[in-house]
């Protein structure tokens, strides 16, 4: 089949025009064209069938392929084996610190902090050392003859009355109970004094 | 009924793996013939088509919708086989260039033979399937280049746009490698039904 070799200008529009990517003005004239020339006329006609025929072939290529555990396959690779319990719960934890490491460490601080401070304070119980923290056991009571002395009520929360003895310094001191000299009040000297009358409590 | 792409796709959002498995069933031949078209290589061709998928599965959350579930997934499986082909230039594979300053002469080849054989008679179903495995051959002479542009607008249905965009190449070499890569197809496949038809005797009709 002969051409016209002003159908030349035109062959690079056949491509384009097949796909409906040719501008309005020149598929007007491309089809003028056409529609006077056989030889680009059926050249049209041989690109669109070629498409055709690409489809076609690739269709029956894949008809030819065993797809046998293909999707199996696919579903292997995306979904990864599960591992064993205790290596499940180690990646949980290393994940679990690696993504909120700083609430683990506050957290740690803190109850490092709480334990610190707040165990002593449970341990102790009550007011610290040299605030009547300790349980005071009287001995013994006694009183010099000759000491002129004069009781002091106090009162205690538990209406238990306690009674402290004041011992005049003038009076004579008791030299063989050393317990006693430590609740004679400070100033007094280390004058003897006969042993009181009067029994332990 | 079967379930459409996008309920699908939300379903393997949220994990549903029998969901992703239709979804994969449904495609996986139509995948496998681009990357046939693309590579020639069928082995090749089944690994990319798993690669696909596994991305399909692996990217699923920037899936938009504003394009179909197939068309994206069509735009994964020839971005592979593209990154394929470069990787087999790279590694000094055959590519076969074709100088595209050289004018295709359309006048050797018989116009409108193709178009005038393919028709209804029932022995013309033996020659279409004949013309299928020669077209098979034909696109393997067509330079990659060439052919993976062909193959992206005839089974794909890219437009020019987004052949460019894809290609990364200018839309005026699009259209001139489309030009080329039909006449070659042409021109093979016309001498191919010429000598066919001098040694059967079948006339077009």
């Amino acid at each position: 089949m002969a051409h016209n070799p002003a159908c030349e200008r035109f062959w690079p529009e056949l491509s384009p025009y097949i796909d409906g990517e040719l501008d309005p003005s020149s598929r007007v004239q491309l089809e003028r064209h056409l529609s006077a020339c056989s030889h680009c006329s059926a050249l049209v006609d041989d690109f669109r069938a070629e498409g055709g025929l690409i489809r076609l072939g690739l269709d029956m290529a894949a008809d030819e392929a065993d797809f046998t555990g293909f999707a199996q396959n696919v579903l292997a690779r995306v979904t990864p084996e599960r591992p064993p319990f205790f290596e499940r719960l180690r990646i949980s934890f290393d994940e679990f610190f690696t993504h909120h490491r700083s609430m683990v460490l506050t957290s740690v601080a803190t109850a490092a902090a709480v334990l610190l401070v707040g165990l002593p304070i449970f341990l102790l119980q009550g007011a610290p050392q040299g605030y009547a923290g300790e349980t005071m056991e009287l001995q013994a009571v006694r009183v010099a003859e000759e000491a002129h002395v004069q009781p002091v009520v106090l009162e205690a929360e538990a209406e238990e009355a306690t009674i402290i003895w004041l011992v005049d310094q003038e009076g004579p001191r008791r030299h063989d109970d050393e317990d006693f000299q430590h609740h004679v009040l400070p100033g007094a000297s280390g004058r003897d004094a006969p042993r009181p009358k009067g029994g332990e409590l | 009924m079967a379930t459409d792409d996008l309920t699908l796709v939300k379903r393997v959002r949220t994990g549903d793996q029998r969901a992703f498995r239709t979804l994969v069933e449904r495609y996986q031949r139509k995948v496998y013939a681009v990357a046939l078209g693309m590579l020639k290589d069928r082995e090749e061709a089944m690994d990319v088509s798993q690669e696909a998928f596994v991305k399909v599965h692996k990217y699923l959350d920037q899936f938009k919708g504003d394009s179909s579930f197939y068309t994206w997934l069509y735009r994964i499986t020839t971005n592979i086989c593209i990154d394929v082909l470069r990787k087999r230039k790279s590694a000094g594979g055959h590519a076969a260039e074709f100088d595209e300053t050289i004018q295709v002469n359309l006048s050797e080849a018989s116009a409108g033979t193709l178009g005038s054989r393919l028709g209804t008679n029932p022995q013309k179903s033996a020659l279409r399937r004949e013309l299928v495995e020669k077209i098979q051959a034909a696109l393997e002479q067509v330079p990659e280049k060439h052919r993976t542009i062909l193959l992206l607008r005839e089974v794909e249905g890219m437009s020019y746009e987004e052949l460019a965009r894809t290609l990364e190449i200018p839309k005026g070499t699009v259209m001139s490698r489309l030009f080329h890569a039909r006449a070659k197809v042409q021109k093979i496949l016309s001498e191919y039904l010429e000598l066919d038809e001098s040694k059967v005797g079948i006339g077009s009709e």
